[in-house]
């Protein structure tokens, strides 16, 4: 190394120190302590106990922890594409020069700004059965299905009824794709007019032009979406939280991956247990992730290439 | 029907689906607002009423008096916001510096590392995390809260190298010729052009903490202590159910700030988000 | 070089901390001068909280060596818990008796037995079934503030309008169905308008239905028994109600409880007849209930009419967890709550009986509630119970709630989820209960040590 190579590395560490030692306190301290406290029977206040193998043991036949990752992942399945989808097809619109259209943004926008307790707390209500504004607003509407087709469909008890539960959070969460939809209206700004012009002179429509000429574009941001999206499932914690009272939802419909560690480890006071399912959890995001960027790096578009 | 007709109806129907889609949005908070202001009885009936019969302000007050330490709830939070966001800004601006525009050896390798580490969510890391604050002594202090964002968090040493890279490298090397160190540079240069990054990691951050709730959750023991997040759900489910005029109403006065915040910072927020959105 | 204002920077930076750590430190306010100040957390709120709060006065007022500062906290196990685990608790926590077994295995708490002797306080001064649950391992954890025992409460204008004997409430599990069908009405769109009875209103006890099937859900030691004949027996009897009532009517009705202490409460407001409550439901009614609500406590039903009487004894009470920095002074505390001036007024105040063994004189002739005596004699009575202190007790009740709620969506039946419910949980009690096994005689020790 040159007297320069040196004096940068130098310069270049004690820059990134804070980060240096967030990393080592805040991730890889605690990785590696969780995998010792996995193996160990440790409730907060006394000494870690060692035990082998004995949680994942125990973790593989327990039906909770696999439910947990079933709704976990079964939310993510059914958010995460419908938020993408409905966050497109808004930057789409909202893209297109219209009075208004700057008020519009905003008002899209605002929902995502909403603090998670104060959207479990809205939602819960929203949702309620009985008193709820969605069944307010689709009792109307299954009076006319029921009219019409002789049937006596009644609005779902949301938040009550394990089959309705999780598609519940998923319209919470619907509520607050203002984000994606700026992170993709941002994204529609680098698709090169050229190419949109292009694409008329073949007699494109607006949709087509959608489909052939957008999303490609686009494809990165999706990627990145998708993925922030699949490791956001992994910390739905706050809104079915607040909207179960604490609990875990009819059925344990709203028992989620963060929600088993929580209860695990600060309400049974199982730490030992809740680090084995945390360090499960980890390997799970990784492996996803891996994939993922393996599948995109075949199919996502990137300008500079 | 002429070309202009079709496309002028194309866009009277665009507008429509935008008018309806922004009523669907804005109807949850009208829902908010208006059972804050309704009697108790009227949040009860079956089917609901949209509007109160009369408009109860009364509720507010109350609403701060029943979650009682209303005042010294908002007052943490916001010590909380301030601290982590002077923390955040200064950490990740240093370290994305040293990511973007010092040469070093194994610089982008170790970069890997920043990205890797924001797969991590935070329940995984929580409990061994809760132990170590408890080691150094710290649990039922802010401590927990503010002091990990001295250690610049990895989202936000990635959003601001990407911009410390957008900017041209002549730059720094026109300020070395003058003599200047890294250090002036980062300072003098670099910073003063970064300057809608640096807001807008500032209102990530802000926001982030407003919005904590997890962390608060296992790290506070001290109800005097609490966020607003953290006294609004603890006044959610305390015992003996829900008054949904007043639960509504405090649920407005921890959003009116954000809100409000937003609106003063707006250009900063769509242009911030639009920078995330993964162009790395 | 650059190492000069790198300095300067690192000096702000860790300045900036610095600040924060100082600014962090909530400033105690300096009440109570120079006495000890003992910190005192408390779950209730409230008129409970007011009770306690009048009496922390007067105790402040009495003497001049300790101060309690009296803090409300809302979920107060977890946070104890938590503190106690951060080495910064407050020196008496008001939790409930069901959590001592939790608590004490996990060295949360310190024994009482020592000062409970130097201060002459022994079992003999409390009712058996209130000092028991305070007993786990042998060993003394809390003492009472105070305690309930739950009863059936039934509204009499209903019975009335459903042609029965107002005054004559149930007394086995046939009688109360029976009633239940009588009362039970619904409208023409097939909504229920008033049920007579509903175990999952209020739900609160779904893990201890066992007691009036005669039987528990665990063996006392080392074994759940979830699928054991008395849970079974009342399993059954909860799958009853979806198969009598219907799974939709049920749902919706549910739907239209949510809010307990307001006029909206199904009892109150006569949607629901009987009902499995506590002594406190005498404030609640005075409160939210139509002026002229017609009432009456019972012992519950149960299946077999010799265990008519039983009921589950509840207690609120206090404990010092461990590393709490004024142990005597918090002991002083709560051994000057236990005089039975002390406790009769709390007890008066919050409206419910008394946990010691003699009662003054006037007690019952002060308290507003008429009812207070049927709960006291059920607190009495050797058919009461208390909370199993088994060690995974908190998830087996969740998952019983679970189960329960399954069950009255007909989505399970009740063998199916008796079987589940067993298995898990036993599962889950038995490795705690071993890995106890495992440092049991070492814990003994350092309980003896302290």
């Amino acid at each position: 190394m040159t007297r320069h190579e040196k004096r940068n590395l130098r310069v270049g560490l004690i820059f990134i120190s804070p980060w240096l030692a967030g990393f080592i306190l805040m991730s890889l301290y605690p990785l590696i302590s969780s995998a010792y406290y996995s193996l160990t029977d440790y409730s907060v206040l006394s000494k870690p106990v060692y035990t082998g193998l004995d949680n994942y043991r125990a973790l593989m036949s327990d039906e909770l922890f696999w439910q947990s990752l079933w709704n976990t992942f079964y939310f993510a399945a059914l958010s995460i594409p419908i938020n993408l989808v409905a966050a497109i097809l808004l930057a789409v619109l909202l893209n297109v020069d219209l009075p208004g259209k700057k008020i519009f943004r905003t008002v899209y926008f605002l929902p995502s700004l909403v603090p998670m307790v104060c959207l479990g707390v809205l939602w819960q209500w929203m949702l309620n059965g009985q008193m709820g504004l969605i069944n307010q607003m689709l009792s109307p509407l299954c009076d006319v299905i029921n009219a019409v087709l002789g049937t006596s469909v009644n609005p779902p008890n949301w938040l009550a009824d394990p089959a309705y539960a999780k598609l519940g959070l998923v319209l919470a969460s619907m509520w607050g794709v203002g984000n994606a939809v700026v992170i993709f209206l941002a994204g529609l700004q680098d698709v090169p007019r050229s190419l949109y012009e292009a694409a008329e002179i073949d007699g494109c429509g607006f949709w087509r032009k959608t489909i052939h000429v957008t999303l490609p574009i686009i494809s990165p941001v999706i990627y990145f979406n998708g993925i922030m999206g699949l490791i956001g499932s992994f910390q739905v914690f706050a809104v079915p939280y607040v909207m179960t009272n604490g609990g875990e939802g009819p059925g344990r419909s709203l028992l989620f991956a963060a929600t088993y560690v929580f209860n695990k480890g600060f309400q049974a006071w199982s730490m030992g247990y809740a680090c084995a399912v945390a360090l499960i959890l980890f390997v799970i995001i990784l492996v996803l992730t891996l994939l993922a960027t393996y599948v995109a790096e075949r199919h996502i578009y990137y300008a500079g290439k | 029907m002429s070309s202009k007709t079709a496309q002028l109806l194309q866009r009277f129907c665009l507008y429509v689906l935008l008018l309806v889609g922004a009523v669907v949005f804005i109807l949850p908070f009208a829902w908010m607002l208006s059972t804050s202001l309704k009697p108790l009885n009227e949040t009860m009936t079956v089917p609901p009423r949209w509007l109160p019969s009369h408009i109860q302000w009364d509720n507010y007050p109350r609403a701060i008096e029943e979650m009682k330490m209303f005042w010294r709830y908002t007052g943490n939070t916001v010590y909380l916001c301030a601290m982590t966001v002077i923390g955040t800004v200064l950490s990740s601006a240093l370290a994305a510096y040293g990511f973007s525009r010092i040469e070093w050896r194994g610089r982008d390798k170790v970069f890997v590392l920043v990205l890797a580490t924001m797969m991590i969510p935070f329940p995984v890391v929580m409990v061994p995390l809760y132990t170590l604050f408890r080691e150094l002594g710290w649990i039922g202090s802010f401590k927990p809260l503010w002091v990990p964002s001295f250690m610049a968090g990895a989202f936000n040493v990635f959003l601001l190298r990407q911009f410390f890279l957008t900017l041209p490298k002549e730059l720094s090397e026109a300020a070395k010729i003058d003599g200047a160190s890294e250090w002036q540079i980062f300072c003098q240069v670099v910073l003063p052009l970064a300057k809608p990054a640096l807001i807008v990691v500032a209102l990530f951050q802000f926001m982030a903490t407003w919005n904590d709730f997890l962390g608060p959750l296992i790290y506070l023991t001290d109800q005097s202590d609490f966020t607003l997040a953290l006294g609004l759900q603890a006044y959610q489910s305390r015992e003996g159910g829900t008054d949904w005029h007043y639960l509504m109403a405090a649920s407005t006065l921890v959003v009116i700030p954000v809100v409000v915040l937003f609106f003063f910072t707006q250009r900063y927020f769509v242009e911030g988000i639009a920078t995330t959105g993964g162009k790395g | 070089m650059p190492a000069p204002r790198v300095l300067i920077f690192g000096v702000l930076f860790v300045g900036i901390v610095v600040f924060g750590f100082w600014l962090g430190e909530t400033a105690d306010d300096q009440v109570g001068g120079d006495r000890i100040v003992i910190e005192y957390w408390e779950k209730w709120t409230g008129p409970e909280r007011q009770a306690m709060a009048d009496l922390v006065d007067e105790f402040n007022a009495s003497q001049d060596r300790v101060y309690v500062k009296f803090l409300s906290v809302s979920s107060i196990t977890r946070k104890l818990m938590l503190a106690t685990a951060g080495g910064n608790p407050p020196d008496v926590a008001g939790i409930w008796a069901a959590d001592l077994p939790v608590f004490s295995t996990n060295g949360a708490l310190t024994p009482l037995n020592p000062y409970a002797e130097r201060a002459g306080i022994e079992a003999g001064d409390y009712l058996p079934s209130v000092w028991a649950q305070l007993v786990v391992y042998d060993r003394l954890w809390a003492l009472p503030t105070t305690p309930s025992a739950n009863a059936l409460h039934w509204n009499k204008r209903l019975f009335r309008e459903a042609g029965l004997d107002p005054d004559k409430p149930p007394r086995t599990i046939a009688e109360l169905e029976a009633y239940n069908d009588r009362i039970t009405r619904f409208n023409d769109k097939g909504d229920i308008v008033v049920l007579g009875h509903l175990p999952t209103e209020p739900g609160w006890w779904n893990a201890n239905w066992s007691f009036w099937f005669g039987g528990d859900v665990w063996n006392g030691e080392d074994a759940v028994t979830a699928t054991g004949e008395a849970n079974m027996a009342a399993l059954d009897w909860i799958a009853s109600y979806p198969e009598r009532y219907g799974v939709g009517p049920l749902l919706g009705f549910r739907q239209l409880s949510g809010v307990f202490a307001s006029p909206e409460n199904p009892f109150f407001r006569g949607r629901v007849a009987m009902a499995l409550q506590g002594p406190w439901m005498y404030n609640f009614i005075q409160n939210f209930a139509p002026e002229d609500f017609e009432w009456g406590v019972a012992p519950f039903p149960s299946l077999k009419a010799e265990n008519y009487g039983t009921s589950l004894v509840e207690c609120d009470c206090l404990v010092i967890p461990r590393g709490a920095k004024h142990p005597e002074e918090a002991f002083a505390f709560i051994a000057w709550l236990q005089e039975p001036a002390q406790m009769e007024r709390l007890c008066l105040a919050q409206l419910k009986f008394s946990p010691l063994a003699q009662v003054s004189e006037n007690f019952y002739a002060r308290h507003p509630n008429p009812h207070i005596r049927v709960y006291r004699e059920l607190a009495e009575s050797p058919l009461a119970r208390f909370r199993p202190q088994m060690l995974t007790f908190n998830e087996f009740s969740a998952d019983m709630g679970s189960a329960i709620d399954d069950i009255m969506r007909g989505a399970e039946s009740p063998e199916q989820a008796a079987e589940i419910l067993q298995e898990r949980q036993q599962g889950l009690f038995r490795r705690k209960y071993d890995n106890w096994q495992k440092v049991r005689e070492e814990r003994m020790k350092e309980w003896d040590q302290q």
